[in-house]
């Protein structure tokens, strides 16, 4: 990974996004971004303006959910939600798309659902979450190229609180889909650098992590021995289709996955049992 | 100065002469304190033909710049060479004790020569005071403690041996504050070779730092780092270290029966959790420690610390013992006779094998829980075959003409993690300067714990980098003076920062890694003169021939084959272990 601490800092959403989380919590949040240099802080909206107070005068952006986590609000109610953010000093919005109606292929409806959120948002940029987890790849695809219709300058995998977070493979064919001026943010269960390396490898231009710190400790370590911690892994301990469980995921999913264990090239080569 | 007291003083026992030791301000960048400024105070006082239990040899007790600071700032670390081993050796220690010492006012002594009659040493803010230790010789360590409390002040801090350090056990203990002990090594019985019983410390002065409020800041965010991370912040703080006893049993390499499976059927009835659910009264901590990893315990009939998850291993899995309550209390003994859990487990362990196997005639059985006992009494006071087992698993299987049945390392017992399903801390092990210890590197944590990340725990690809990187930190670490534990949560940035901090000085990361390899390879020097070589860096045969059965580690061995030669390329060494001439000039030794 040919990147330094500054450049992995700079790529960093630091997120504090739980139900409990109080006051203190995102004190700490904003003064950690601060002292790390993270690109920004991503909040729940009600506490965007104690964000925005607290990160006056740094270079620290604050960004805020929208619709989070589930995506089950009338689009104008997004939109409502964005424009108090923006109000209250977002400078960013990560809105979680309409999950139902994208499988539904009601593609409209998301398209407008996006613009709605983007409309509201201007001049600030919207990341569109898709919650990758409840995809199929072609579920993914089209979400990625109906965000971009819809004037959103992002992508974003998940909002850490489905069935499972980012993998690099969703990350890889969201790049591959909306190509190098759109960004891609991958989100849930980054929880160290390694976990940071393979979905920037995969594409990612930003992360989107309550581990920041974390991350960081860790490149200090990765950096005297980078080639050692990167060394080629068995493939199947990253893959969606592994970390893919039937009381998480509906079963036509769960299938989907599985079965794509069985066309994957490395079926030949990886025991799906080993370790 | 901040950060360092400025002041350490050799004291010679035969003579009662003390003398203060010559530390310039280079000396102390190069090797900080404990374990580095310790080797290196010890290879100027001493060399490889010192007698380890003669009165010639040195044995140094450290603090380092950290002690007395920030988090988990009690610690001290014990120079010298080990009886066991006959390497050069250190052994840490936590508690209040490391604090207690810097604020007399002394970053460390070292101790020369022998006494003729059993003492103490009594230091405070006026100096070192040699005192009479006849009354206390031939008591336990918490007798002991609380018999110098009493006489001294309630306030101070005791270090001391018991029975097993009087009775030069080689691997006897020295022990700290409540249950605390500089375990391995036997450096107990260098300190019971000299007649010293106990180190009384109770000082008044402050460690300065160089910028309190960053300090402050830092420590607000090393708190939340540390409660974060799920060892430090969760499973340490909930169950103790003990936490590891289903973990490792579950990745099938959990030793029983010396080493000779790795899965224990009765792993669940001494786990952590089991612990937690039965003898478990309060967690402790040492000096201002967030994760407070100790357990305050209490069977029907008896109380204490413990145990860790190494000692529950070495008197449970290794021996086939199921029995909580009877590990429990041989944990307790040790700590109260003063000797190493992991040495002393494992050499019963190897007894029970040998007895299995027809070598040694006295019957001493796998599961006996009572005879285990007996035998700790046995191997402090040096009693029958416990007289035999106080020289280490090596000399007793040895003895025996079943060398191949020491599951050690340079003559070191090893601890709880069988080396067959951890390719990276096999290395690690093979390579320790101080024979076989799972401190000087743990990989695992990035092999089992996924700390910082997870690593393929039987590639052998990249190990030998990674070996030499944890060896190097851990140096540091050891130091610096900050609890291992912290590694988890921590990078080499962050401990430069806090030592930055603290002296007002300007370390780096790299300067962290470069400090700690010179450390290493000062280490390496001394093993290498005394006789150390390639022969010594490796695994008894049974981790390198015989694969293990069942389990999740089953059908495999250790390639260290693949990595050593790899691993001297990295250090700078020969084909041979030997530091090469332009290392040591590199590394400015």
């Amino acid at each position: 990974m040919e990147i330094t601490r500054e450049e992995l800092a700079g790529m960093i959403d630091h997120t504090e996004l739980k139900s409990h989380s109080g006051e203190k919590k995102i004190r700490n949040l904003c003064s950690e971004a601060k002292t790390f240099s993270f690109y920004c802080v991503c909040v729940n909206p009600i506490y965007a303006a104690l964000s925005s107070q607290l990160l006056e005068g740094s270079d620290v952006v604050v960004c805020s959910v929208v619709g989070f986590p589930l995506g089950s609000i009338p689009s104008r109610m997004k939109a409502r939600e964005a424009q108090g953010a923006v109000a209250d000093g977002a400078r960013e919005i990560d809105m979680v798309v309409h999950v139902g109606a994208l499988k539904d292929k009601k593609y409209d409806s998301v398209k407008d659902d996006i613009r709605a959120v983007v409309d509201a948002s201007q001049p600030h940029p919207v990341k569109v979450i898709l919650e990758t987890c409840y995809l199929t790849d072609d579920e993914i695809v089209k979400g990625c190229e109906l965000s971009v219709e819809a004037g959103a300058r992002f992508v974003k995998t998940s909002t850490g609180f489905g069935a499972f977070g980012a993998f690099e493979d969703h990350v890889r064919l969201m790049r591959k889909t909306v190509g190098p001026d759109i960004g891609v943010k991958a989100s849930g269960g980054i929880m160290n650098f390694k976990d940071a390396w393979r979905v920037i490898r995969a594409g990612a231009s930003r992360l989107g992590t309550s581990a920041g710190v974390a991350i960081l400790e860790g490149y200090s370590l990765y950096k005297f021995a980078p080639a050692a911690w990167l060394e080629p892994e068995i493939p199947c301990h990253n893959c969606p289709s592994r970390h893919a469980k039937l009381d998480k995921l509906p079963k036509s999913l769960y299938t989907y996955y599985k079965k794509k264990c069985l066309t994957c090239e490395h079926l030949e080569t990886y025991n799906l049992f080993y370790d | 100065m901040h950060g360092w007291m400025g002041k350490v003083v050799k004291i010679d026992l035969s003579t009662g002469k003390q003398e203060p030791v010559e530390i310039d301000d280079d000396l102390r960048r190069r090797y900080l304190g404990g374990r580095g400024l310790g080797v290196k105070l010890y290879t100027q006082l001493c060399d490889e033909k010192t007698d380890p239990l003669s009165e010639e040899n040195a044995l140094i007790f450290l603090t380092g710049p950290l002690t007395g600071t920030v988090l988990t700032g009690g610690r001290y670390q014990i120079v010298s060479r080990s009886p066991l081993t006959s390497t050069i050796c250190d052994s840490s220690s936590g508690g209040t004790f490391g604090e207690a010492l810097k604020r007399t006012g002394l970053d460390g002594i070292v101790v020369v020569g022998k006494a003729d009659k059993p003492v103490y040493l009594l230091v405070t803010d006026d100096g070192i005071q040699v005192k009479d230790a006849a009354h206390l010789w031939g008591k336990d360590t918490q007798a002991t403690k609380q018999a110098l409390l009493d006489e001294t002040s309630s306030k101070a801090s005791v270090a001391s041996i018991g029975p097993a350090g009087e009775n030069r056990v080689l691997f006897a203990a020295v022990m700290n504050d409540k249950d605390r002990a500089a375990g391995r090594g036997g450096l107990g019985a260098v300190m019971g070779s000299k007649n010293l019983k106990a180190l009384v410390v109770n000082g008044t002065r402050n460690v300065t730092v160089a910028d309190p409020e960053g300090l402050k800041e830092l420590g607000s965010v090393l708190d939340r780092l540390v409660d974060k991370n799920p060892v430090t912040g969760k499973s340490l703080q909930v169950l103790g270290t003990s936490v590891l006893v289903n973990v490792i049993n579950a990745h099938g390499m959990y030793p029983t029966e010396n080493f000779r499976r790795g899965v224990f059927n009765d792993a669940e009835g001494a786990s952590g959790e089991k612990i937690a659910e039965t003898i478990f009264k309060a967690r402790s901590a040492c000096y201002r420690c967030p994760i407070a990893c100790g357990r305050a315990t209490q069977t029907t009939n008896a109380e204490g610390e413990g145990p860790e998850y190494e000692s529950v291993w070495a008197f449970g899995a290794q021996l086939a013992v199921n029995d909580l309550m009877a590990i429990t209390e041989a944990n307790y003994r040790c700590n109260q006779l003063g000797l190493d859990t992991i040495s002393c487990g494992n050499t019963i362990g190897c007894a029970m094998e040998l007895f299995e196997t027809g070598a040694l005639p006295e019957k001493i059985a796998w599961g006996d829980s009572g005879r285990m006992t007996q035998l700790v009494e046995d191997i402090a006071y040096q009693r029958g075959l416990g007289a035999e087992l106080a020289q280490g698993s090596r000399r007793l299987s040895e003895k025996y003409k079943r060398p191949e049945l020491s599951m050690q390392v340079k003559g070191m017992e090893l601890p709880a993690y069988d080396p067959r399903g951890v390719q990276g801390q096999a290395l690690a092990y093979a390579t320790s300067n101080r024979g076989g210890c799972h401190m000087r590197a743990y990989l695992i944590g990035p092999e089992i714990l996924g700390q910082p990340c997870f690593i393929d725990r039987f590639s052998t690809a990249g190990k030998a980098e990674i070996v030499v990187l944890f060896q190097d930190i851990s140096a540091f670490v050891d130091s610096a003076l900050i609890c291992r534990f912290l590694q988890f949560a921590m990078g080499a940035d962050t401990f430069a920062r806090m030592l930055n901090l603290v002296t007002g000085l300007d370390f780096s990361g790299e300067e962290v890694v470069s400090i700690g390899k010179r450390i290493y390879t000062l280490e390496r020097i001394f093993n290498t003169k005394a006789g150390f070589g390639r022969k010594d860096d490796t695994l008894p045969p049974r981790f390198l021939s015989e694969e293990l059965e069942e389990g999740a580690s089953r059908n495999r061995l250790v390639k260290l084959d693949e990595m050593l030669d790899q691993y001297y390329r990295l250090r700078g060494w020969d084909q041979n272990g030997a530091p090469k001439e332009e290392t040591l000039k590199d590394l400015r030794i």
